[in-house]
């Protein structure tokens, strides 16, 4: 990149102007709270004040809906700490350890790791956006259906290892989100599968609803029961301590979060995957490569730290195809992109020539919006963490409330909230089975993704389905990550067991 | 302690009731208290309240960009508001079944998408039995013909000749954005009308095609003027040929398929607006005379031809024979569909 002083005068001028600092603000803070709540995603926060930027100066219009989108990300978690009840799909991994923390009492801790995670992830993709745009983006064009397809099934990968408990009902619980991923149209006959005639359910089974009732309206059916009993000193446990993390255990965490980062810019610049899959992909790395995996799921600040960096850092990703090929990298920048094009700013080259002004004002505004998010979010942890000191018969109700509105609010369909009720009770009896609903989700992002790469790997390979796949060099390179990935614990537990037998044998 | 819980809970129900209207009603919330003076004056006659169109695609989208850009100046010419509310799902027949099981009052009004809305109810899979005669026709919108594109560094078409050529003898992928799609169905037309080769994958939008042809994973874009005129401009592909009755005022260097010899084909995604059935003759008078001035503002017009869109203001007959063809087109290429 070419720096020209006059350039970062005049961003520099636009960007500390009153209204632009004000937009900054207000997409911050709106996109914190648009983002805790459930069912309100970054996506539909960004969408409902598209039609607010039109009057706006672009500068301004802009860089308030980037700060929204980064920061609705990061007000996703809040909600899945505290409530587990992630706000957006972006958090659901967060749920996992961050309750985990909250019943602890570390509720605290929890909001001042995320806050740190998500700041640090989504400077870095801000950074990368900035430095990396134009080189990165031809990479992702490198990724087509065949690559689609096997990112998919490397993240399925992950479903075995996401419960703590059994690894068959780990894979059961995907599979039945993989049968329910199959309902909708399919997508080169366009034969309408599993929909019994209702057509809300051609488009297929919409995520938010199904995530907010397997992970909220579940949650909050389980407290139900629990109410006339004593059992309240969970939720009602002292929340001591400090938001900030202690030196040490940010050190224990720096390399987990640079790490998804690194995953998440990379993730958010494929087209079609966001924040919902980056965070996945965060989550499982982080327990790969720890020395202590069997701690994920029971309330781990790494736990939290990886998909938290990895979900805000997609956001940056996400814009690097938006900018330079108006290729939207996640859902939301698919939304952004009308916001762009309102604004007479067409994505491609001439946004870093004849817009260079504005376009690099809004970079660097989107940077300024992951700084005062985290600051926001640093001075606010304590009093929001108070949410958890609501006793669960008046929590509960505002959950429900919560998550009709955002199953409603989504599609303005009320199928969707039948779908989210469904999905609840669903939820519920897999939790009282001992399934977790995660794999569920996790299935029904990924295997929609698998099938349609691989329909049209058969279509683009002309019959050679294998040959095709095998001449593409980034295929072979993720093949490889597969079989590591299904191999490597048995591998690794051989290991273990030789290690362990020659330690005695010595003894 | 309890005054915090109270404030906290009240905090919660107003961010959730707050959040609610904002999704359902997007601005107008603000417009309806604006707009009540003249409201009050013409007491009488229709419209009285803000009036409601659908649009069967989600926020942000072509069809929603271009609503939001049009209604503004239907507001001036009515003195109501129109609120946009975004029904997706169901290839769009979602906000379809909702326009038509509206009540035929005048104050719900939508979006239609045509060829997707024919191929919804021709495909015999879907079992529907509401067509494009079941809606009261106001007019048509946008007209965005078909457009053929490759690779800007693909050296193997340097013309449309070269590629239809190429394909007559081997199999050459192209974009489409679903079965069905008009995209889809203009690579059959040319397929059944000069014998190519041409192999639709199907993905889901536009921008996933244009992704799969810069990459080089999928030979050629077919697609709308409207979508490939900027990657044109900006040296990432070379449109090589548009499908329609005449040049495009935003490429008029580029041939059609039908001055280079290969016959009538021509393929086209247009949106228009349409009300439930049996809308009175005098409001439906009402929103025409309406949207025929609205169309007409500069602003309006300006802002749809720097999206690359042309506006093509249709109504009466004119358009119901317009919606007729694009209906036959459809039912034409149904064997090739194997419907």
């Amino acid at each position: 990149m070419v720096i020209n002083p006059d350039l970062i005068l005049t961003v520099l001028t636009k960007l500390f102007s009153f209204e632009t600092l004000l937009a900054l603000f207000a997409g911050t803070l709106g996109g914190m709270i648009i983002g805790s709540l459930p069912g309100l995603s970054a996506t539909m926060g960004v969408a409902l004040l598209i039609p607010v930027t039109f009057g706006m100066d672009p500068v301004a219009g802009l860089t308030m809906l980037s700060a929204i989108y980064t920061s609705a990300v990061y007000g996703g978690s809040i909600s899945a700490i505290l409530i587990h009840t992630p706000g957006t799909p972006a958090s659901a991994a967060t749920a996992l350890d961050g309750y985990q923390m909250t019943l602890r009492g570390e509720g605290l801790k929890a909001m001042g790791i995320t806050t740190i995670s998500s700041m640090i992830g989504g400077f870095l993709s801000a950074v990368a956006l900035l430095f990396l745009a134009p080189p990165l983006s031809l990479i992702s064009l490198k990724f087509n259906a065949p690559e689609y397809f096997l990112i998919a099934i490397f993240g399925l990968t992950i479903i075995g290892s996401l419960t703590t408990g059994s690894i068959i009902k780990g894979l059961s619980a995907g599979v039945i989100g993989l049968i329910v991923g199959l309902i909708g149209t399919d997508i080169i006959t366009g034969f309408p599968r599993y929909t019994f005639g209702l057509t809300p359910l051609e488009s297929g089974i919409a995520l938010v609803p199904a995530m907010i009732g397997l992970f909220s309206l579940s949650q909050v059916l389980i407290q139900v029961e629990e109410l006339g009993k004593v059992d309240k000193e969970k939720v009602m446990a002292e929340l001591k301590g400090r938001v900030l993390p202690t030196w040490k255990e940010f050190k224990s965490i720096f390399i987990t979060i640079i790490r998804s980062s690194i995953l998440g810019i990379f993730v958010g610049i494929l087209p079609g995957a966001g924040g919902d899959i980056g965070s996945w992909v965060g989550y499982n790395e982080a327990k790969r490569f720890s020395k202590n995996p069997e701690k994920f799921g029971t309330g781990c600040i790494e736990g939290v730290a990886a998909p938290e960096a990895a979900n805000n850092a997609v956001t940056g990703g996400a814009l690097i195809p938006l900018l330079t090929l108006g290729i939207p990298g996640s859902s939301t920048t698919a939304v952004l992109l009308g916001g762009l094009i309102i604004q007479g700013l067409i994505p491609g080259r001439e946004l870093f020539t004849t817009h260079a002004k504005i376009t690099y004002t809004v970079i660097f505004g989107f940077m300024l919006a992951n700084i005062l998010m985290g600051i926001c979010g640093l001075l606010a942890a304590k009093h929001i963490v108070k949410v958890t000191k609501i006793p669960s018969a008046v929590l509960g109700p505002i959950i429900v409330v919560l998550s009709v509105v955002g199953s409603y609010a989504i599609n303005n369909n009320i199928f969707d909230v039948y779908v989210m009720v469904a999905f609840g009770i669903i939820g519920y009896f897999m939790r009282k089975t001992g399934f977790h609903p995660a794999p569920v989700v996790l299935a029904l992002i990924l295997g929609p993704m698998a099938e349609n790469g691989l329909k049209q790997s058969f279509v683009l390979s002309k019959g050679n389905l294998l040959g095709y796949f095998l001449g593409r060099p980034i295929c072979i390179v993720l093949i490889i990550l597969i079989v590591l990935a299904i191999a490597s614990p048995m591998i690794l537990s051989k290991l273990e067991q030789k290690r362990k037998r020659e330690v005695q044998a010595q003894a | 302690m309890k005054k915090i819980i109270a404030l906290l809970v009240i905090c919660l129900f107003a961010l959730s009731i707050l959040a609610g209207c904002g999704a359902g009603t997007n601005t107008p919330a603000e417009k309806d208290e604006s707009k009540e003076a003249p409201k009050e004056i013409k007491k009488e006659e229709y419209p009285k309240k803000g009036i409601t169109v659908i649009v069967s695609y989600s926020a942000g989208g072509g069809t929603d960009t271009g609503a939001r850009i049009l209604l503004p100046h239907v507001e001036k010419e009515l003195g109501v508001p129109l609120t946009v509310v975004n029904k997706p799902g169901g290839g769009g027949w979602v906000g379809w079944n909702e326009l038509l099981n509206a009540e035929a009052d005048g104050y719900t009004i939508g979006y239609i998408n045509t060829p997707n809305l024919m191929t919804g109810y021709l495909n015999p899979a879907m079992k529907r039995d509401k067509t494009i005669d079941d809606f009261t026709l106001i007019g048509n919108h946008v007209l965005d013909y078909g457009a053929i594109a490759v690779k800007a560094d693909d050296d193997r078409f340097q013309t449309i000749d070269d590629l239809i050529e190429y394909a007559k003898k081997n199999e050459v992928t192209t974009t489409s954005t679903g079965m069905g799609s008009d995209d889809h169905i203009a690579a059959l037309k040319v397929n059944d009308s000069v014998g190519t080769k041409f192999v639709p994958v199907h993905g889901k939008g536009a921008s996933h095609g244009k992704a799969g042809v810069l990459g080089g994973h999928i030979d050629v874009f077919f697609a709308n003027v409207g979508e490939a005129t900027v990657p044109h401009k900006n040296g990432e592909m070379r449109v090589l040929a548009i499908m329609a009755p005449e040049r495009s005022k935003f490429l008029p260097d580029i041939p059609t398929l039908e001055e280079k010899g290969y016959g009538k084909i021509y393929s086209w995604s247009a949106r228009g607006l349409a009300a439930p059935p049996g809308l009175p003759q005098d409001k439906l008078d009402k929103l025409i005379a309406a949207f025929e001035k609205a169309m007409d503002a500069p602003e309006h017009v300006k802002k749809m031809e720097d999206m690359g869109l042309l506006v093509k203001w249709m109504k009466g007959e004119e358009y119901k024979k317009f919606l007729k063809e694009d209906e036959a087109s459809v039912i034409k290429v149904r064997d090739l569909l194997g419907w």
